[in-house]
């Protein structure tokens, strides 16, 4: 990747990306998957689907630049991506139709979750994790990008497409389920 | 400031979300009790919950180039060149676990997502098409189990038929993949009598309309990926039965404003006494879009599923677009956003919006 793409912002990556060039787009993914995939996981509750989401939403933005109007922000469009990924990967699995990657994944979930895995064998942590994947897949999103984000609420209601009061209400009712499910809170 | 109004503004106030005045009285408040406190201090504790585990530096490594990889796969070799993983499974037409059919992977676009949906019937309509060619019958009717338009993306194409990238705006395709030994997805084709010499067996949808009555600079349809139909699971997971009436639609517009060969075909669906839901994928495409927009007000009026009604308003909202009845489609997708938040047939459709609206279709019959 050039170093000179580093400072660049997301909008001019993607404008460069939509002109072809491969490190702008290179660069937008490595500036951004990492968030991708928490909402991805928001969005789907689990490692695999997330991965497939986040895979997918790179996909999906790649053959959305051409229209992508740089005038607007674009982690916002970013974000409305990743999140109808996830949502739709989540779908699919429950509907039963292979996912968006279906056999697509160069290979399948690997040890490469080994700190996720060990994780999960935190029992303190497994149960907190076990409290966030029980929301429903609304009240994660808020969530994550609120708490992992630091988005403000006027963020969050752009990026999940809701009135800025819903978002306050969503994530009181999260924290109150987290809360209840983790057998903490008041 | 009480304890029931702390506690109703604890939520912005934790999230530095509450006006300043509002801000002071809150801590004046949170000052003297205790309780309330303590409330505060557990959505803090809610929050440290929401953290995700990261998959590790191992799987970052992998990422970027895993996305080329599927960038690539996904545009056939015409988008960039793998990033060489070496792991891209080669296109074979037959795929491992599949019954000999090739089904199609939506690639693009909210319509052609739709089209995942159409997979199992797809394969289903393929697998009686080929069970009815090689027994000896000549079929001259769509079958009644498979839609047609299903049956039309399980067909091939004449080999040497070019691929086209069908993103509008994507990068320039380049080249037909002439190794590659996979079914194109062609252009929606009419009935079962007519079927293509040879190439690509028995397809499904033979006799297509190839001169393309419609569709100005459009390029073919998705170039086709294949997935395994073995496992049928989805068919009755997915309700397609009841979903049809929304996707099938959807899928007649994809070839309207997809495909250059147009989707002529659909004229002659089956003529038994069609449904609303039916006949709107007639009219579609025979771009008779007010009257496909009345069909499909019926159609919606039928079927209250959720799944079906989502993505069937959507399909009303790109009917009314296509009349340059922007304000009307507007409300629509204002319902849409409104029933469902976060929809994806929407968000797919908002992206491709702006091209319906910049290429309104005007072949006859459009009024």
């Amino acid at each position: 990747m050039r170093a000179d793409l580093d400072e660049e912002k997301d909008e001019r990556l993607a404008a460069l990306a939509a002109g072809g060039d491969r490190d702008a787009f290179d660069a937008l993914v490595t500036r951004h998957r990492q968030a991708v995939y928490r909402l991805c996981r928001s969005a789907t509750g689990n490692a695999a689907d997330a991965d497939d989401a986040a895979q997918e939403t790179f996909v999906r933005v790649h053959r959305s630049l051409p229209s992508y109007d740089t005038a607007r922000p674009f982690v916002p469009w970013l974000r409305k991506i990743a999140w109808n990924c996830g949502l739709s990967v989540r779908r699919d699995g429950n509907a039963g139709v292979p996912g968006v990657a279906g056999g697509d994944a160069p290979e399948a979930i690997d040890p490469a979750f080994g700190p996720e895995a060990e994780a999960a064998g935190n029992e303190e942590r497994r149960r907190v994790a076990d409290a966030m994947a029980g929301l429903p897949a609304e009240l994660r999103m808020v969530m994550m990008l609120r708490a992992v984000e630091g988005l403000s609420y006027a963020e969050i209601a752009l990026a999940a497409g809701i009135p800025a009061g819903t978002v306050m209400s969503r994530l009181s009712r999260a924290r109150s389920r987290l809360l209840a499910a983790m057998g903490g809170g008041s | 400031m009480d304890c029931r109004e702390t506690q109703a503004l604890l939520t912005a106030f934790h999230d530095g979300e509450l006006p300043a005045a509002d801000r002071v009285r809150m801590e004046a408040h949170l000052h003297g009790c205790p309780e309330c406190r303590a409330r505060l201090a557990d959505l803090a504790l809610a929050d440290h919950a929401a953290g995700v585990p990261d998959p590790g530096p191992a799987y970052w490594g992998r990422f970027n180039a895993r996305v080329m990889d599927r960038i690539a796969r996904e545009a056939d070799g015409l988008g960039w060149p793998s990033a060489g993983t070496g792991r891209d499974a080669p296109d074979s037409v037959v795929p491992a676990d599949g019954p000999g059919v090739t089904v199609l992977r939506p690639k693009g676009g909210w319509l052609r997502q739709q089209l995942r949906y159409l997979v199992p019937a797809a394969a289903a309509a393929a697998l009686v098409v080929v069970v009815v060619h090689y027994g000896g019958m000549r079929p001259v009717a769509p079958t009644p189990t498979a839609p047609p338009v299903a049956s039309d993306r399980a067909a091939s194409v004449p080999a040497g038929q070019p691929m086209a990238k069908a993103e509008p705006g994507t990068r320039a395709t380049k080249k037909a993949d002439s190794t590659a030994v996979m079914r194109r997805v062609p252009p929606p084709a009419t009935t079962l009598k007519r079927s293509p010499d040879g190439q690509g067996g028995p397809g499904a949808g033979a006799g297509r309309d190839a001169t393309g009555s419609v569709a100005p600079a459009a390029a073919s349809p998705p170039v086709a990926e294949r997935r395994s139909t073995g496992e049928a699971k989805s068919a009755s997971g997915m309700n397609m039965a009841k979903d049809r009436s929304a996707e099938t639609p959807a899928e007649v517009s994809l070839g309207k404003t997809r495909s250059k060969a147009g989707p002529a075909s659909l004229a002659s669906a089956p003529t038994r006494s069609a449904s609303p839901c039916e006949s709107v994928r007639m009219l579609a495409a025979q771009e008779r879009w007010r009257d496909a927009e009345a069909a499909q007000r019926a159609c919606l009026a039928q079927d209250p599923s959720a799944p079906a009604r989502e993505k069937g308003l959507v399909f009303l909202a790109e009917l009314l677009d296509r009349q340059a009845r922007f304000a009307d489609a507007d409300a629509v997708i204002a319902e849409v956003d409104r029933l469902y938040p976060h929809s994806r047939p929407l968000d797919l459709y908002r992206q491709q919006r702006p091209m319906v609206q910049k290429q309104p279709m005007t072949a006859p019959g459009t009024r």
